[in-house]
């Protein structure tokens, strides 16, 4: 095992980091701003394409606007979604918004199930093909957009919440949410707006990445897994780390393909991420303190 | 919550024992019907509903010309949800309270191993449309129509090396449950008819992956010409687009028949090299004879055109075959005694005859038909004039 072939895995899994790098920046925003970590984020972004998959091969729509209308169902699943957290749910604890969450991740598996059948669907690619290759790795277009994704989105947010109004508006209501309400800031809509906002990104990044790989709606909403640890190592937080860590579980997982003694744990890389980075954070506690 | 649960459970029991009259099978009487069950995977991750589908549509084509002899036969098709406390509660209700004569034309991930002990301990017969499991392949009491995804490692492996004359061949397996070594000994197989080795056998390709780039690479890396794979649709299909986004353009794909189906073709516009698969079954992509009364009964019938759908047609077309050859009463006993002894059937869907025996002991000569699909035709085709068979070893 050479030097050289670790490089190749770990350019291998750039791709997939910087998908769940993206997913793990808007599990951050949802967990900042709307105070739930959404386990449906990356089914409503695989139902969003499935749709437009739908729209394009059913209704001959052109893939633009397919997928113009992909992102709109994804903005509008993610909206009902946080409506329903608004509207029932907006003095519920954290667990209680999150685990609401898992209701639609399974609904929305099923409905993809019963309307668009459980095979993968035919992706016309948004993008395709080598964008360069480095020590003999094609490094695909998709890769290039992923990552670059991942780091303008968290960048994005970052400005979005620190310089706008808007965003200080989100601070507000994520930190106080009562004392927000009480100086006339909306925050119902606002909240809608960062689910719907999110849903859009999500049905984005599926978009992009279902051509190139395993697109059944089973392996694309279960990508929520690989994506909540990467966003643990922010602490559900620091985007920056978010993306960090979206980025290193890809490569990582890219490099222990490649080394055969290994290969085994490949399937347990996300759990073992998130087993060691709460075994990290935790260590300084005091077993009684902790209890 | 959970005591309602149970509560319900328990009235579904009862009523579902009220609504089967508990009929103890009194055993064939005069125009008592036939009994015949299957479990399939209908629902969960994957499905295969065309199997069982299929045998319905053969046995109540036979029941609208007369039945059998006189006899109706009653079909009932379970669901086992790809989850083993349902396949175990499935083959109990078939075999026990619905005392059936015999399971037929079923596809389940899981049912043959986990159900094979009870089967032989109840002295009933199976013979799925489908075996996927290592279990349908190593049991007397179970004979599948199918030759297998073991032998289809072979077939797939011996169709590379000799009919396309590749060399540098990869195995990357992809292994759910204890199917390793049945993969491993279909490998061998091949090495010991050829003498020819695998390239390397990566058998930690995960199922059900998301990307398999890494895969790809290393297999591009170490020089493979082709990579033969036991992936099934969805997986496939990834790995394929992993290698066209890495610009592997001369790879040839030997995938198994899995994923031989229209679906499959539709999905891909860029295949390398071409995805080469033994059909477990005469072509179904191509119009003809051999096909045609299977195709038109499925066609009336609204079930797809699968590999799967013929599996459960020939399943069930050869147990109506051994019914209609039973004199006196037809019983879980006289049922299986006919099995045992039955004559082998020939079929031109399939390369070899059928008997319940030899299948059941795997002591016969596996087929399959060569077919491809190329890059830009989003259509199969026959690449083979004739069955590639695995000679007897």
């Amino acid at each position: 095992m050479n030097g050289g072939a670790l490089l190749q895995g770990a350019l291998a899994g750039l791709a997939s980091g910087g998908l769940y790098a993206v997913l793990a920046v808007t599990l951050t925003l949802m967990s900042r701003l709307v105070r739930v970590v959404n386990f449906a984020q990356a089914a409503t972004g695989m139902f969003a394409a499935f749709s437009a998959v739908w729209f394009a091969s059913e209704l001959g729509l052109p893939t633009w606007l397919a997928t113009i209308i992909g992102i709109l169902v994804g903005a509008l699943l993610s909206g009902i979604i946080g409506w329903v957290a608004a509207t029932w749910l907006s003095e519920a604890t954290v667990t209680l918004r999150s685990a609401m969450t898992v209701a639609p991740l399974l609904m929305l598996i099923s409905l993809s199930f019963i309307l668009f059948g459980n095979k993968p669907q035919p992706f016309a690619p948004i993008l395709s093909g080598p964008a360069f290759s480095v020590a003999g790795v094609v490094v695909s277009w998709v890769t290039v957009v992923m990552v670059l994704l991942a780091i303008v989105v968290a960048v994005a947010c970052s400005i979005l919440l620190r310089r706008t109004t808007v965003g200080t508006k989100l601070r507000a209501l994520s930190e106080r949410p009562t004392t927000a309400e009480l100086i006339g800031i909306a925050a119902k809509p606002l909240s809608i707006g960062v689910w719907a906002v999110t849903g859009a990104i999500s049905a984005i990044t599926i978009m992009v990445i279902a051509p190139s790989q395993s697109n059944d709606a089973i392996s694309l909403s279960m990508l929520i897994i690989p994506a909540a640890a990467a966003a643990l190592l922010g602490g559900f937080k620091r985007l920056d780390l978010a993306v960090v860590g979206g980025l290193a579980l890809g490569v990582i997982s890219g490099i222990v393909a490649q080394i055969p003694a290994v290969s085994f744990v490949r399937n347990f890389i996300p759990f073992l991420f998130i087993v060691i980075l709460l075994l990290w954070s935790q260590r300084k506690e005091v077993w009684d303190a902790a209890r | 919550m959970k005591k309602r649960i149970a509560g319900l459970a328990a009235m579904t029991a009862v009523a579902a024992l009220a609504l089967t009259g508990c009929a103890g099978g009194d055993g064939g009487g005069d125009g008592a019907p036939i009994k015949i069950g299957s479990v399939n995977t209908l629902s969960g991750p994957a499905t295969f509903p065309e199997a069982s589908a299929a045998a319905q549509a053969v046995f109540d084509r036979a029941n609208a010309d007369g039945g059998v002899n006189g006899h109706m036969i009653e079909y009932n098709t379970v669901d086992d949800k790809g989850d083993p406390a349902s396949a175990t509660a499935a083959a109990r209700e078939l075999v026990g309270s619905d005392e059936v004569v015999a399971l037929v034309g079923g596809a389940s991930l899981i049912e043959c191993e986990i159900n094979q002990d009870y089967y032989a301990q109840e002295g009933v017969y199976s013979m799925p449309g489908i075996g996927v499991d290592t279990g349908c392949f190593n049991t007397e009491n179970i004979a599948p129509v199918n030759i297998g995804p073991f032998n289809d490692m072979t077939l797939t492996l011996l169709n590379g090396s000799e009919n396309l004359g590749l060399d540098d061949i990869c195995v990357l397996l992809e292994i759910a449950g204890s199917t390793q070594p049945a993969y491993m000994a279909g490998v061998e197989r091949w090495t010991e008819i050829t003498g020819k080795e695998p390239l390397f056998v990566d058998d930690t390709v995960p199922y059900g992956g998301s990307d398999y780039t890494p895969y790809i690479v290393k297999a591009k890396e170490a020089g493979c010409k082709a990579i033969a794979v036991n992936g099934i649709e969805p997986d496939a299909i990834g790995q394929v687009k992993a290698a066209q986004a890495q610009g592997w353009d001369d790879v040839t794909f030997l995938f198994l028949t899995s994923v031989y189906s229209e679906n499959f073709a539709a999905a891909l516009d860029w295949t390398g090299g071409g995805v080469h698969v033994p059909a477990e079954f005469y072509p179904f992509t191509e119009d003809n004879e051999i096909n045609e009364d299977w195709k038109s009964l499925m066609e009336e019938n609204d079930i797809a055109l699968t590999s799967f759908s013929q599996g459960g047609y020939l399943a069930a077309t050869y147990f109506l075959e051994v019914l209609e050859g039973m004199d006196g009463d037809i019983t879980r006993e006289s049922v299986a005694e006919a099995l045992q002894s039955m004559e082998p059937i020939e079929n031109p869907m399939v390369a070899a005859p059928y008997q319940f025996q030899k299948v059941a002991a795997q002591d016969f000569e596996p087929g399959a038909w060569p077919v491809v699909l190329k890059s830009g035709t989003g259509a199969w085709e026959k690449s083979a004039e004739d069955w590639l068979m695995i000679p007897a070893g």
